[in-house]
């Protein structure tokens, strides 16, 4: 009865973890008592468990541990980048026009971000070659400062991108040493309670969930001691030996403001393979940092191009002096303050006499179409489209790398889940079984009771 | 293969998260019409739109380029043309006042209708543009009267100063054309745009030869008329004539252009509905199939979760 009790025991824990993440089903290991020898032969004993053991694949465990660090790092490239899409927020947009004779819904195409200002901009200053009159002037101007103030939008809100992915990477980081002392106090608590025999089932789990979470934020190697203990080495340093944490990791600066990570005590600058904190690091210093470099480049040549050929021109009153664009990236690019006031100083006359000529808003606005040497040969638009393809097929990349390694997650846990998860048909089942035979010994108590109680009567 | 009882609930949460996802996506297609959205969803059809975009935008400002200078053009062709009338009738009574059939009475007539001719032709010569507001003879000195007058005693023009010069602007009409609308009031270099009034390359100085006839005819001098004003009115004639014509032809290429740029434009938009447009029966078909999964993925799921032994031992 005791054995049959023990076994519905496991399977009511079974049944009250079918929900807990990571728990993986028990089985009470029912064997039968050794026997006892009688004149009569030998006598059974009954039945006696000898371990509640946990149902676990361990090549499956290993495989999900790798598999994390694989998802981990394309998660973090792919939020990563996708913050950074955002930030730079060319989108299309249009109006769906259904009509009943065309199966293609035709829209008014337009795009969101700074393609569209670019091309204002060019546009502006060649409507101002038609007539250097207030209006167009007003409008060049205008366009000018929409261009400006996109380039330091995106550059702030890249920048601000670039913090959080700062901010990620600590966090990460103290998640993965909060994770480590976890990890070294279960080997100690594993270990306590595995000493006086059986399976400290609950907290191996435990210990394996702890694993797989630390695995998404970074590639480990673990290696089992003799005594049962996990260690833990991440980037070749072992952090975790037996049950002490040798070292955790830290974040340092390797240079304006670009967060590393290193071992806390040990300085140890670490190379990280895998994990989210990793697709972090890779998506910041590659991607993000080319779409930042790209759009300062692009603003620096964009100032440099136009100022080269306005520096050279007269107002329509024969004045000089007044630089087009101030600044020299895309935080800082902005129009002249003295021209966004008057527009009439924008210098686009190429002789002091000539109030109405226009021939340096013609060069201004033939510059759209010239290639840049300093835009790798590009135009300006070119470069920027350019650009903006880059980011996209990155992150393109990312969501297929993200949906391709789900897929394989998903299959894994499936897989482990038909070896270690619970099925309440199947508990239930057991229990019901179980049930049955502690009925049935229940019975058997019950006649050996009143056949005792017989014997006692014959007395009387 | 066993299944645990929790990977039903993981499984099913995972397919309606994606059956979501997939709906949302088509919903947002068939209210844009827009295949794609941000470079991510196609990387290569959105570089393409935005070229086109960008190519579409120059197209659209060479429009804009062309319907202004047409106006221009066209505020030209009206000066030229009253400019035409005024020298045709100065000719004809140089030619009248030269058969020496007049007597001098006729003559001073024939003087006060050349003053008056003059100071249509100043006026005209100082003509602006209705839009912009930039006097149009001027050369690219275009805010400041391009002609300003001395007058006698009874008011007659005596003489004239040029304050503009002979330079024009161009405007860009296409990527490889640029266009020169405009007319100097006067070109004495021999080189560039002719002027309107006085130009070196025809001899045409319009306003001098007016006030050298109107002279003549005060002092009833047939034979200077003859010799002198009636050749250099011809100039004059010739000079206006040549500028009409060429106005034509810049009218021409305005219009080859504007034809160019919006041929460009439909093929553009062709483009770029090809490379980022939805095709609404597509993603109506999708979509459809996207309900129907959905639902069937909720019905399934709410039998299976009804399904379980419990409903059978009491």
């Amino acid at each position: 009865m005791q054995t049959q009790m023990t076994a519905i025991e496991v399977a009511g824990q079974n049944i009250s973890n079918v929900n807990t993440k990571g728990y993986s089903r028990q089985t009470a290991d029912i064997t039968t008592s050794p026997d006892v020898q009688s004149s009569v032969g030998s006598e059974g004993t009954g039945t006696t468990v000898t371990s509640i053991d946990q149902v676990v694949s361990q090549l499956l465990n290993s495989q999900i541990q790798s598999q994390s660090s694989t998802s981990g790092y394309w998660s973090g490239q792919q939020s990563a980048l996708q913050s950074a899409q955002d930030a730079v927020n060319e989108y299309l947009s249009g109006t769906s026009t259904s009509s009943t004779s065309s199966t293609t819904a035709s829209s008014d195409t337009s795009s969101s971000g700074l393609s569209t200002l670019l091309n204002n901009f060019f546009s502006a200053f060649s409507s101002l070659a038609t007539s250097n009159s207030s209006s167009n002037q007003q409008a060049t101007v205008n366009a000018a400062q929409n261009l400006a103030n996109s380039f330091n939008n995106i550059d702030s809100a890249l920048s601000s991108v670039r913090s959080s992915l700062n901010d990620t990477i600590t966090s990460g980081v103290s998640s993965a040493n909060q994770l480590l002392t976890n990890i070294a106090g279960l080997n100690q608590e594993i270990n306590n309670a595995e000493a006086g025999g059986g399976n400290a089932n609950d907290l191996r789990d435990e210990r394996e969930q702890d694993l797989e979470n630390l695995s998404d934020l970074t590639t480990i190697n673990t290696s089992t001691s003799s005594n049962g203990a996990v260690n833990v080495a991440i980037g070749g340093q072992t952090l975790v030996s037996g049950y002490t944490v040798n070292d955790t990791l830290q974040t340092y600066d390797a240079g304006s403001g670009q967060l590393m990570v290193q071992t806390a005590s040990g300085g140890v600058q670490l190379t990280l393979t895998g994990g989210s904190i990793q697709g972090t690091i890779n998506a910041r210093d590659n991607t993000l940092a080319t779409v930042q470099g790209n759009l300062n480049t692009l603003a620096n040549t964009v100032i440099s191009q136009v100022n080269n050929v306005l520096d050279n021109g007269y107002n329509s009153t024969g004045g000089t002096g007044n630089t087009f664009f101030t600044g020299s990236d895309a935080s800082s690019i902005a129009v002249n303050a003295t021209m966004a006031n008057n527009p009439a100083l924008i210098q686009i006359s190429g002789s002091s006499t000539s109030s109405g000529d226009t021939s340096l808003a013609l060069q201004v606005s033939d510059l759209s179409n010239t290639a840049q040497s300093a835009l790798n040969n590009q135009t300006f638009s070119g470069s920027y489209v350019s650009t903006i393809t880059d980011l996209g097929t990155a992150l393109d990349d990312a969501n297929t790398e993200v949906t391709d390694q789900t897929t394989v997650s998903d299959m894994l846990s499936t897989q482990r889940s038909s070896v270690s998860g619970v099925n309440l048909d199947e508990e239930m089942t057991n229990l019901m079984s179980y049930q049955r035979a502690y009925e049935a010994s229940a019975n058997v108590v019950t006649t050996i009771n009143t056949l005792l109680g017989d014997t006692m009567n014959l007395k009387s | 293969m066993r299944i645990a009882t929790n990977s039903y609930t993981s499984t099913m949460l995972d397919q309606f998260s994606s059956l979501q996802t997939q709906m949302d996506n088509l919903q947002s297609q068939v209210s844009t019409g827009l295949s794609i959205q941000s470079s991510s969803d196609n990387p290569t059809a959105m570089d393409e739109t935005l070229t086109d975009l960008t190519q579409k935008a120059k197209q659209t400002q060479y429009t804009s380029n062309i319907d202004s200078l047409q106006t221009r053009a066209n505020t030209i062709y009206s000066t030229l043309d009253s400019l035409q009338t005024i020298v045709s009738k100065a000719s004809e009574i140089a030619t009248t006042a030269a058969s020496g059939t007049s007597n001098s009475t006729s003559m001073t007539n024939y003087a006060d209708e050349v003053n008056s001719l003059l100071n249509e032709v100043v006026s005209a010569a100082n003509t602006k543009d209705p839009t912009t507001g930039d006097y149009l003879f001027g050369g690219t000195e275009s805010s400041t009267t391009p002609y300003t007058s001395t007058t006698d005693s009874s008011g007659n023009i005596t003489s004239v100063t040029y304050n503009g010069n002979s330079s024009v602007n161009a405007a860009r009409i296409s990527d490889t054309q640029t266009v020169s609308i405009d007319i100097p009031g006067e070109n004495t270099t021999g080189t560039g745009t002719r002027g309107l009034i006085t130009d070196s390359t025809s001899g045409a100085d319009m306003i001098n030869h007016l006030i050298s006839l109107r002279d003549d005819l005060e002092s009833g001098d047939t034979t200077a008329i003859s010799a002198t004003d009636s050749p250099n009115l011809t100039k004059d004639e010739d000079n206006i004539t040549y500028q009409v014509a060429h106005n034509g032809t810049l009218q021409n290429q305005l219009s080859a252009a504007s034809t160019l740029a919006s041929g460009n434009t439909t093929t553009l938009n062709t483009d770029i509905t090809n490379s980022s447009s939805a095709s609404l029966t597509a993603v109506a078909t999708e979509l459809t199939s996207a309900e129907t999964a959905y639902q069937a993925a909720l019905e399934t799921s709410a039998k299976i979760q009804q399904l379980s032994i419990l409903n059978y031992i009491s």
